[in-house]
């Protein structure tokens, strides 16, 4: 059964617009400005570290005075560990998470579904307001006497607990995660009711895009693992706030026997299904955008969507691989392993029909088609160098070390990162109803491409070098004394990446005001949203739309309306040889 | 914010070392690192070949089919059984080239060799490690061969070992959580408050090698440095007889911090 909103009329007051919004087309705006913004912050703290690992005890150049007076511009160690803990929780949680799933999670679904709005309107709004209040709660810690948290964004006990982590910063994360915890977890219920009861009638499961797929199964994975995450900061909290020992153990531990590897537990269950909730909405919007421009069907759609879900219950069955050196029993250690690497079947599975979708296509290389092949040559680098990892005996020598760094910041930064910007300039015309300018686009591809492939390629290579994370200066140690030329490369690189980053802001603030006016279906696509003007009205359907093709029909040799697509709306051509 | 700045003074340009460098782990040192090596550089080997695969469908195809030198494009839906029957193949050749082997070789070098601790007839060295914010303590039994008695002989930050034997570290921790990471061994394992986690190792070489802490337990984590020192098996008696000799009068025996230690045990 399909379920329709009831029409009202269109807000008026700048309050209610923009800021108490039901309207799933204006949350989505503030869920990416409010991405944007996170990720500005995320990659100045991970210019600080890098600057940090490159050269170190000189101060930072131009801002370094400003932010740490007491050290003539040099970070200091404990400020050191403040930032790479908080550049992994804001980049996750408060940057990725935002842009992927907040924002084109809530622009696209009711668009490409054919619906007027999400399922639940007024919990979409609240889902941003908690967004927007953690966010609050994170930013405040920074300003805390102490500082904020610095335990890893992976916060481990002990040392997340009163024994390692003193002052309030590390209850301020525990706080601020809960309450995202909230916000995403009212999304996710969100997203998963709306794709399944707003569809237009007429769209099957397998007649949606990819990317509601991949959103649709990110949301399942969110709306079951978020909450585990919840219950584990909340018992991190109550140990540091009313003397509970669920995860303290040990001499320093004054009462009390808990176990510190129940919370690697509680947490390493959300945090494996958490990489795929944030890859999942990029792979789906890659498969899409591929077909889209090559102006060919989607390779196998049916088998894509169900690698795609595979990887979704596989996901939850492999989190023991963060583990292997905490030495788990034998039996679990094997069976992780072997359970990690079958993941590789249907990973390979839609890999093979993504490069089936571009074969024999007739490629346009617009900016969103660069970033997604982008993504499928990262991705590529990242779930390859995943196998090392899986694997007990290599992964007890690269464990914590750069080599994970870099194969994590492949699959979860690198390609949703790149993921994030082919859905930006993609949907950019119908959310803003301006073109982004093709030029300073490409240039932003190249120089964020040769840039992150520095940066992640030579953590690799220092990590293989035998480099372990989070040191402030590594080269304490004599044997990472020659990693030290490569660690400037990779800090350069990452100054690239930095650099390359301003034409695309000032592409999208430009673009917003004078960017060339976008018809209603600049690309030449037929999925729903592109039926509609752009940006689309209040209420975005008229109509209901009737859904009577899949999303992907290109290229049809049938075809004789004097277009290559056909749109959703119409009935499939079909000939002697379709 | 107290800290030396002189410390961290190093000039990265004059180094000696080339970015080249970068790709060779430290010198292994260990009788069994061969075997991490051995599978790091074939899941290497595989990747690149998949690599190349994927990289010669994404360009080739690029080049082939971009617009302007293929405007028609093929209309499938790849789903014809011939099609199916290829992605499922690549699929499997990615899982059994890649996945199984170096799953079962993984394993088997778990189940012969990294699980397979010393027994007490090949009389292991044994050192009980006790790590805590930001030190490495290392517990050897005194002429009693004994743990946790009067006589044993403790060493901060330094770790004294002979080559040619066993060697079976059991591991705690104080505070935090901290990992006792041997790069040359290949080798990690977490010091965990409240359990005592196990590894073991044989040496080939003598001479000074870092110890790290792998795992973040604070603000001076990189500060967590010990020193492997590996001596041959005579200077290693003779290290062991002297350190017994200053052991006897300087253990704080009244100091119950002193028995931080345990039975050695089956555990």
């Amino acid at each position: 059964m399909t379920y329709v909103h009831a029409k009202h009329d269109a807000p008026t007051t700048f309050w209610s617009k923009y800021i108490v919004s039901y309207d799933h087309k204006v949350i989505a705006k503030q869920f990416l400005w409010y991405g944007i913004f996170f990720l500005g912050v995320g990659g100045l703290m991970a210019l600080l570290i890098r600057w940090t690992l490159a050269f170190p005890g000189q101060p930072f150049p131009v801002i370094g005075h400003m932010l740490f007076p007491h050290t003539d511009g040099v970070v200091p160690p404990d400020t050191y560990a403040m930032l790479f803990s908080l550049h992994g929780t804001i980049m996750i949680f408060y940057a990725i998470t935002p842009i992927l799933i907040g924002a084109f999670g809530n622009y696209c679904i009711p668009l490409m579904i054919g619906a007027r709005d999400m399922a639940f309107p007024l919990l979409n709004m609240l889902s941003f307001h908690f967004a927007a209040l953690s966010g609050l709660i994170l930013l405040a810690s920074l300003f805390l006497p102490l500082g904020g948290a610095a335990a890893g964004w992976t916060s481990y006990p002990t040392l997340s607990t009163l024994i390692g982590s003193p002052g309030l910063g590390q209850t301020f994360w525990c706080l601020a995660i809960f309450v995202l915890g909230i916000s995403s977890t009212m999304g996710a219920i969100n997203y998963i009711t709306t794709i399944i009861s707003f569809r237009a009638p007429g769209m099957g499961y397998f007649d949606m895009p990819l990317t509601i797929w991949g959103l649709w199964l990110t949301a399942i994975l969110n709306a079951i693992f978020i909450p585990v995450l919840g219950a584990g900061v909340l018992l991190l909290l109550f140990d540091r706030l009313f003397g509970t020992t669920f995860f303290l153990a040990g001499a320093a531990a004054t009462s009390g026997t808990g176990d510190p590897i129940l919370f690697q537990h509680v947490f390493w269950i959300f945090g494996h299904p958490e990489v795929y909730i944030l890859i999942l909405p990029a792979w789906g919007i890659v498969s899409d955008l591929l077909s889209f421009f090559a102006r060919k069907p989607a390779f196998g759609y049916k088998a894509t969507a169900l690698s795609m879900t595979a990887v979704t219950v596989l996901s939850t069955l492999v989190y023991g691989h963060h583990m292997f050196t905490t030495q788990m029993s034998p039996l679990l250690t094997q069976t992780f392993m072997t359970l990690t690497m079958t993941i590789s079947i249907p990973s390979a599975v839609f890999f093979a029909n993504w490069l089936g979708t571009i074969w024999r296509g007739s490629i346009r290389f617009d900016s969103p088609m660069l970033f997604a092949l982008g993504v499928v040559f990262v991705f590529g680098l990242g779930g390859l160098t995943g196998l090392y990892l899986g694997t007990v005996t290599t992964d007890l020598y690269l464990h914590d070390t750069y080599f994970v760094v870099g194969h994590f910041h492949y699959t979860m930064a690198a390609s949703v990162l790149l993921g994030g910007f082919a859905a930006t300039y993609f949907w950019f015309p119908k959310m803003f109803g301006r073109m982004m300018n093709e030029t300073w686009a490409k240039v932003h591809f190249w120089l964020t491409m040769i840039g992150l492939n520095g940066v992640f390629f030579g953590m690799m290579v220092v990590g293989w070098g035998g480099m372990h994370r989070r040191l402030y200066n590594p080269f304490v140690y004599e044997f990472m004394e020659k990693l030290i030329p490569m660690n400037t490369f990779i800090t350069w690189s990452a100054i690239l990446m930095g650099i390359g980053q301003l034409p695309f802001v000032y592409n999208f603030i430009h673009s917003m005001f004078y960017g060339e006016k976008a018809s209603e279906n600049p690309w030449q696509v037929g999925t729903l949203e592109w039926t509609l003007p752009s940006p689309p009205i209040h209420y975005n359907f008229e109509e209901i739309p009737v859904v009577k093709c899949g999303p992907h029909e290109f290229g049809n040799p049938n075809l004789n309306n004097g277009r290559d697509f056909q749109y959703q709306t119409e009935e499939l051509v079909k000939g002697p040889q379709a | 914010m107290m800290f030396d700045l002189s410390r961290l003074m190093m000039n990265p340009w004059k180094m000696n070392a080339g970015l080249l460098d970068a790709f060779y782990p430290p010198k292994d040192i260990s009788t069994n690192g061969h075997l991490i090596d051995f599978l790091f550089y074939y899941t290497t080997a595989m990747n690149i070949f998949f690599f190349t695969l994927v990289c010669l469908g994404l360009f080739g195809f690029s080049y082939l089919y971009h617009h302007k030198r293929h405007p028609k494009p093929y209309y499938t839906h790849g789903n014809k059984k011939k099609q199916i029957l290829i992605t499922t193949l690549i699929g499997l050749a990615v899982f059994f080239g890649i996945d199984a082997t170096i799953t079962s070789i993984s394993n088997q070098d778990l189940v012969n060799t990294f699980w397979k601790f010393p027994t007490e007839e090949e009389k292991p060295v044994k050192v009980e490690v006790l790590a805590q914010q930001w030190m490495w303590t290392f517990r050897h039994p005194g002429e009693d061969g004994e743990f946790n008695t009067a006589d044993d002989i403790l060493v901060n930050h330094d770790l004294h070992l002979p080559v040619n034997r066993k060697i079976e570290f059991r591991i705690t921790s104080k505070d935090v959580i901290h990992s006792f990471y041997l790069p040359n061994t290949r080798l990690k394992v977490d010091a965990i408050p409240g359990r005592v986690t196990r590894m073991w190792v044989e040496l080939t070489e003598p001479g000074v090698y870092d110890i790290a802490c792998a795992e973040m337990c604070g603000t001076h984590h990189y500060l967590m440095k010990g020193r492997l020192i590996v001596h041959s098996e005579e200077d290693y008696l003779a290290w062991k007889a002297e350190a017994s000799r200053i052991a006897k009068y300087e253990n704080d025996t009244d100091n119950p911090e002193f028995y931080w230690g345990w039975k050695w045990g089956n555990n």
